[in-house]
């Protein structure tokens, strides 16, 4: 027997969360749960359609992404450095420069 | 069935950020969700997961939202110095042991090493041939120097 | 309460000092000249030694992919409840072997790394059922290695069924270090890694024996090592800590490698009857860490290699090289999974996910993409952006961030992305119940005196 589905519908008020954060976690659950987003006044709602306690998973999920946006805000650039160095280390000198 | 929480916070009081990361902070333990209320507030709804407690979620709540605002006033003050401190361990090269300064050019530190090693060679050859370490005899008694050389000595 | 910075330094203090230290109030005393050399009081800090220890730290920043994983076949002759590797039965008529051709390719490489230093792990599946391709491989890494001035480590990763004198002594000549799998002992290693072919414990215990006395005599032609050996707990190992700890003094082995279970690859299928909560490992390795300690104070030499590798950084502010714990993550930029048809992944378990008919985590193929295209693959930008702890918001703020890492496949296979959601992580649950029982052991003066003994110089 398939679990039942259970839609329930959240709405994510423009004061809290953006709507790039509410869209990154519909993307996160593509595939776990079906998610529609509506543009409605003042923010945006969710239908969250999926096993039992997806919209709690979802809420979850927004709040992550909203807090990893803030985050960015702060700290992108040391964090562009660091992830730049690692990776300009391991790929070396330009082909130009190769012996 | 375990309780849904609802805590109001003053976003006055705590930057919506602040509210945002305790909140959630708390994502193992509970589904969270945050309105916005009149007057400057936000209502933080905190479900307990299935298996889990509600008992002692609120408190860890506001022990969060406590820590968050320390957090935020720490790393406001500090953020441009830590960026340094960053940048600095980045570009970190360490430094060559530094080199002892003789007040000397390169030649004349040649040349004084040259006179060096020619005395040390000159000492080791006179050394080495046999010669006496004491060429001046200044080490000899005056026995040694004047005595008659046939063994006898006169008596007193 | 636990403070800690981007230099490393770490200080314990109680909750009133801490009240006083964030208002500001504790400007005297022991505890302030302690906190003030530590960098953690803004005024009197020294920041160029906090750049170099942050740097120290650090140093993995320099350098490409120091570990490349060789998978020589898919195939395999052991049917272990927890396989993560993908593999197939041993029969597979060798359609998941490493060509010759594409192992010298892979060595080529992994050659072009710019880490001065490599090491080339044979894996598989059982690596033992390609030992042309796994022999040649070796041949040609130490000529090439020559040939080149490079420092080249190799090590192969086997469960010892098909060793063979032959092979042992071959292995051995050509200093070849070897890791096997040891969870504990006969029943329960036998009830997680399941031979058909006869006794899997036997087999390992015979060939530990065997390596361990050709380590015992150092010859002058070429160096040997001792034999490794690795436990992956599963369900049936919880609360069994001592039985499994004393098998390893048993097999005379000096270090124990307490790997929890992830749910990657065979074993996300198998979770509900061979998984269990982070709290239940949380539990069992303290168990673990409070036994061998209590052998250690006894006289015997046993330590723990997470332990160890988290203390080089605790005590030592030194980068052990580890992989899975380093911000950010060594997927690609650390380390390389060569699959038996040369295509080229972030990591092992980003392989598995491959093998699963997911190719997110490919970065190319060794027949067809240069170095510089590998390592800038979208794939390898992608783990270290997610794998920043920078930008983690629970990581950012975490005590444990300066010695703790993500594993981007980790997340995606078990909460649909690369970020991950830390609050409800398993592995980050794993992690800070390692750490939570390691800093306590810490703040003990008998216990952390022989810790800080696994790690001195």
């Amino acid at each position: 027997m398939k679990p039942l589905k259970k839609t329930e519908t959240v709405f994510f008020s423009r004061e809290i969360y953006s709507e790039e954060a509410v869209s990154l976690a519909a993307a996160v659950f593509d595939g776990r749960a079906e998610v529609s987003l509506s543009k409605s006044k003042g923010g945006v709602t969710a239908r969250v359609s999926g096993p039992e306690n997806s919209a709690g998973e979802f809420c979850n999920e927004a709040l992550n992404q909203q807090c990893r946006l803030d985050l960015g805000r702060i700290n992108s650039r040391i964090a562009s450095l660091i992830s730049t160095k690692a990776l300009l280390s391991a790929a070396g000198d330009k082909p130009s420069a190769r012996k | 069935m375990p309780k849904n929480i609802s805590i109001e916070v003053s976003l006055k009081k705590y930057s919506p950020e602040s509210v945002r990361y305790a909140a959630h902070s708390l994502g193992g333990e509970a589904f969270a969700y945050i309105k916005p209320l009149p007057g400057g507030r936000a209502a933080v709804e905190l479900a307990p997961r299935p298996g889990r407690a509600s008992a002692g979620l609120a408190r860890r709540f506001r022990a969060e939202l406590e820590d968050e605002k320390l957090r935020e006033r720490v790393a406001g003050e500090n953020r441009e110095l830590r960026e340094f401190m960053l940048l600095k361990a980045l570009n970190y090269r360490p430094k060559p042991p530094e080199k002892d300064d003789s007040g000397l050019t390169p030649q004349q530190e040649k040349e004084l090493n040259d006179l060096i090693a020619q005395i040390e060679t000159e000492i080791k050859a006179e050394a080495s041939g046999g010669a006496s370490s004491d060429p001046l005899g200044i080490t000899s008694t005056w026995e040694d120097k004047y005595a008659p050389k046939n063994g006898s000595k006169k008596k007193r | 309460m636990l403070l800690s910075n981007d230099a490393g330094f770490t200080a314990a203090l109680t909750g009133a000092d801490f009240a006083r230290y964030a208002a500001g109030r504790l400007k005297t005393g022991a505890l302030h000249k302690e906190l003030a050399a530590k960098g953690f009081v803004r005024e009197m800090t020294d920041f160029e030694g906090c750049a170099a220890a942050c740097a120290k730290k650090n140093a993995f920043l320099n350098a490409g992919p120091g570990l490349h994983i060789l998978v020589m076949t898919l195939r395999c002759n052991h049917k272990c409840l927890y396989c993560q590797s993908s593999a197939v039965g041993a029969a597979g008529g060798g359609k998941t072997d490493m060509s010759r051709a594409v192992a010298r390719r892979s060595v080529d490489f992994a050659l072009k790394s710019t880490n001065p230093s490599i090491t080339i792990e044979f894996q598989g599946g059982e690596p033992l059922l390609n030992w042309d391709a796994l022999r040649d491989a070796v041949l040609y890494a130490r000529r090439r290695g020559r040939e080149l001035g490079r420092e080249v480590r190799l090590a192969l990763v086997s469960n010892f069924s098909l060793m063979t004198e032959e092979k042992a002594r071959f292995l051995v000549e050509n200093e070849v270090s070897v890791c096997t799998s040891l969870d504990g002992p006969a029943g329960l290693h036998n009830r997680n890694r399941v031979f058909t072919g006869g006794n899997s414990h036997s087999e390992t215990a015979r060939w530990l024996k065997y390596f361990s006395e050709r380590a015992a005599k150092q010859v002058p032609d070429y160096k040997t090592f001792n034999p490794s050996a690795l436990l992956t707990v599963s369900r049936f190992s919880l609360g069994r800590e001592k039985e499994i700890v004393d098998e390893y003094v048993r097999r005379g082995l000096q270090d124990i490698f307490v790997r929890p279970l992830a749910p990657i690859g065979f074993a996300k299928k198998l979770w509900p009857s061979i998984g269990y909560t982070a709290a239940e490992f949380a539990r069992f390795y303290r168990n673990t860490l409070a036994y061998i300690l209590k052998l250690n104070a006894a006289g015997k030499k046993l330590r723990e290699r997470h332990a160890v590798i988290m203390l080089e950084k605790i005590v030592n502010g030194a980068d052990p090289g580890y992989l899975d714990m380093r911000c950010p993550c060594g997927a690609a930029i650390g380390q390389l999974a060569y699959n038996y048809n040369g295509d080229l992944y972030t990591c092992d378990e980003g392989r598995m996910v491959g093998w699963e008919g997911d190719d997110l985590f490919k970065v190319g193929n060794v027949l067809k993409d240069s170095y510089r295209k590998v390592m800038l693959a979208p794939a390898a930008r992608a783990c270290a952006a997610a794998s920043n702890l920078e930008l983690q918001p629970q990581c950012s703020r975490c005590a444990y961030k300066p010695f703790c890492g993500v594993c981007p496949v980790y997340n995606y296979e078990t909460q649909g992305s690369l970020w991950g959601d830390m609050p409800s992580n398993g592995r980050c649950a794993l992690s800070m119940g390692m750490f939570d029982a390691l800093f306590a052991l810490l703040a003990k003066p008998a216990s952390a005196k022989i810790l800080k003994g696994w790690v001195a110089r």
